[in-house]
């Protein structure tokens, strides 16, 4: 537009000033990539020297820290997992507390980025007086913080399904979750007990998401099913109609996907419009079993059209009993008073991974404290494998306050919440078994099956 | 072929919404010199703005009359209230580029303490589905390309024909100049203010009804693509990021139809790199010399 400036003075005078603007813009944007890297270096050089390993002052406060992403494209995942300490937590100290201390939860943010993650993890440990339990920590930032947190003798129960975690040992690492190639190995069941034949895979960029892939391509060869299309989601990217394009343009049965964030909904969307106005059906993973992903994914093609077409594998849950309705409980107790998670079916988290496993992390963790009777890490660290896989003559406890009353009594308990029974191998991970859940139009899960060792052995990649 | 056709359509969608943000990028750049990285935060600011308006179940089309309203108001605000007082001080163009930037994240995660980390979207159809060869168009996209196409046409309007343009191009050009031809410059660039937040509005309603789903952190990514049309047309110049809106946006839609489609912005910057490498001053400016 300068160009077609009308005095010739100005346009005299445009020459000069346009170079001076490259010049500065030049300079500007030089320092702001100088800037960026500095900050992101100081980020990373970032330590910590305080140890979670010695017992706390009597009558403090114990932490429960919730390390996982709050913003960026998994930003829904922090809140899951916050909703349960805090109910968990909660119960907990309406039960008295653990021997004397009650329990409270804090949050870092990851961002879902490793870069992120450790600084955070960083700023958790060296700020955080009675840290006593890390939960989150997810196939997006697992491999950089679990390192850091065992070195600082942290317990974590961790949402990693990362495969990386199943024969390393971490003493201070557990997981209630299944190795991601399981779950791999879980969506094709589904995808041959629904009897589709074409498969199309649509994954996220993301360290969480590609972890699926390699799994799922060999157990759908292994399966006897065609894979027609395998397409990977830039998760920052802003539309993916031409991944759309070619997902349609194969004609798949159906999708296996998890692509967090507006991904997945606007990939949905994107192919609805382009496969004449009908939904390909969708098999998701237990990711996508979040009130935040039924009602992104509900409003982006209808929550009639998505209710019809999903399904996901998930971990057997309890959906009735005395650990279910504590639990449910626990949790209806801090409903809508956790930030991020005010939105959506409240009763989604009931079943939604994140919030079970973690919340039967949280009680088996204060459970075993007051099986030690210490809050030394070191001396209660132990007990957890004892009390959730259970010794001879344990007597089964559902909640954290009946599981106190049984150890007053002199009893050994094992510990089996809404996640049911615990088997924690060498490497602490308890995998768990899964089923297959679909939403109803409304949101609520429902559970339409099971998926047998079996079934999951005969298709392994 | 027919992909190659599909993969245009969806370049001149994706094209339509970049230009409307571009030039209002490059026409708020060219007259109040901030390099204003905070634009795309003002964008999710008017999706938002605009859902809400459609939560209230009025239609998003009135939505959008609320996204320019809204955004006008706040980049008059942000300029005001942040950008002015440091150009007063005579801070350098780096200092502006680093508060825009600490700006950005105040208002991105400013929308994300309010909303959440979830993702939403407009309650509305898509309309009729109209399909020629490969090419696919809802009734919405092509609302959205007559969009564009209006307001580039108000653009051009406003700045060869109204006095005001003629005001805003010579404040461009040269601001003391203009000043001391009887300009009121500081008028003019609050008036900018208030036009291209009203564009960046626009385009970020428009960008969320495009998407489908949006969420707080949605157009994080657009701002690069902005940046890259903005300096692929030459900064500052509009009817350069109109063209730039065009190639950038046809070049990463055809180009992920070839190869691997998250390769796609990567394509875009290359192009973007040997543009600066052979024309530095942008496609409409002149060779460079020497």
């Amino acid at each position: 537009m300068f160009e077609s400036a009308g005095s010739a003075a100005s346009a005299a005078g445009n020459e000069g000033h346009k170079t001076s603007r490259y010049g500065r813009l030049f300079r500007a944007c030089s320092m702001a990539v100088a800037i960026a890297l500095a900050a992101a270096l100081a980020a990373c050089s970032s330590s910590s020297s305080s140890s979670s390993s010695s017992s706390v002052a009597s009558g403090s406060t114990l932490t429960v820290a919730d390390v996982a992403p709050f913003s960026g494209v998994d930003a829904a995942l922090g809140p899951t997992y916050l909703v349960s300490c805090d109910g968990a937590v909660q119960a907990i100290n309406n039960a008295g507390g653990v021997l004397g201390h009650k329990l409270a939860c804090t949050s870092a943010d990851t961002r879902g980025d490793p870069a992120d993650a450790v600084p955070a993890v960083g700023s958790l440990i060296a700020n955080t007086k009675g840290l006593a339990l890390v939960i989150g920590c997810t196939s997006d930032e697992a491999a950089a913080v679990v390192p850091v947190l065992n070195a600082n003798k942290t317990v974590m129960f961790c949402m990693t399904g990362q495969s990386e975690f199943d024969n390393v040992k971490y003493n201070y690492f557990y997981r209630l979750v299944p190795p991601d190639l399981a779950e791999s190995y879980a969506m094709v069941v589904i995808a041959q007990e629904l009897g589709y034949k074409r498969i199309a895979l649509a994954f996220g960029n993301d360290i969480g998401s590609q972890t699926f892939v390699q799994p799922a391509v060999a157990s759908i060869q292994k399966a006897g099913l065609t894979l027609v299309a395998n397409e990977t989601l830039d998760l920052h990217a802003t539309t993916f109609r031409t991944e759309a394009q070619k997902i349609v343009s194969a004609h798949p049965d159906a999708i296996m996907t998890e692509a967090l964030g507006s991904a997945d909904p606007t990939l949905f969307a994107e192919i609805k419009q382009l496969n004449g106005g009908k939904v390909i059906p969708i098999i998701g993973t237990s990711a996508a079993i979040s009130p935040a992903f039924y009602q992104a994914s509900a409003s982006a093609i209808s929550a009639a059209a998505f209710s019809a077409n999903f399904h996901a594998d998930n971990l057997v849950t309890a959906t009735s009993g005395p650990a279910y309705n504590a639990f449910s409980q626990a949790l209806l107790a801090v409903k809508g008073k956790v930030n991020g998670a005010q939105t959506g079916n409240f009763t989604t988290y009931f079943t939604a991974p994140g919030a079970v496993h973690l919340y039967d992390g949280i009680n088996l963790a204060a459970l075993a404290m007051v099986a030690a009777n210490s809050t030394d890490t070191s001396k209660w660290k132990p007990w957890i494998a004892t009390i959730g896989n259970g010794v001879p003559g344990a007597v089964t406890v559902s909640s954290f306050a009946q599981g106190v009353a049984e150890l007053k009594a002199g009893k050994q308990i094992r510990y089996v919440g809404p996640g049911g029974p615990t088997s924690f191998d060498a490497y602490h991970d308890s995998p768990g078994i899964f089923q297959i859940d679909t939403y109803s139009p409304t949101g609520a899960v429902q559970v339409t099956g099971n998926i047998t060792a079996a079934q999951l052995r005969a298709v392994s990649g | 072929m027919s992909l190659f056709l599909a993969s245009v359509g969806f370049g001149l969608i994706t094209s339509a919404v970049l230009a409307i943000a571009s030039v209002g990028f490059t026409l708020q750049f060219a007259v109040t010199d901030v390099l204003n990285l905070a634009f795309a935060a003002v964008m999710t600011a008017g999706a938002f703005v605009a859902y809400w308006v459609n939560q209230a179940g009025v239609s998003v089309w009135i939505g959008l009359a609320a996204a320019m309203a809204a955004c006008s108001v706040l980049s008059v605000l942000l300029n005001l209230a942040v950008y002015a007082p440091f150009q007063r001080r005579g801070s350098s163009p780096i200092t502006l580029v680093i508060v825009s930037l600490g700006m950005a994240l105040i208002i991105e995660f400013g929308i994300q303490a309010v909303v959440g980390g979830v993702n939403v979207s407009y309650s509305m159809g898509q309309g009729r589905t109209f399909r020629a060869g490969g090419l696919v168009l809802t009734t919405v996209q092509i609302v959205i390309i007559a969009i564009s196409v209006a307001v580039m046409a108000a653009v051009h309007v406003l700045l060869r024909y109204s006095r005001l343009g003629k005001a805003m191009r010579a404040t461009a050009a040269n601001r003391t100049l203009a000043r001391n031809c009887g300009i009121r410059a500081s008028r003019v660039i609050t008036i900018t203010w208030a036009i291209t937040g009203g564009l960046c509005g626009l385009a970020g309603a428009v960008f969320a009804i495009d998407i489908g789903s949006f969420g707080p952190t949605s157009d994080d990514l657009f701002l690069i693509l902005i940046l890259a049309a903005v300096f692929l047309g030459g900064p500052g110049d509009a009817y350069g990021a109109m063209i730039g809106a065009l190639v950038i946006g046809l070049g990463t839609e055809v180009s992920a139809a070839y190869i691997q489609p998250d390769y796609k912005y990567v394509i875009a910057f290359v192009a973007l790199l040997a543009m600066l490498a052979l024309r530095p001053t942008g496609l409409l400016g002149a060779r460079a010399r020497g």
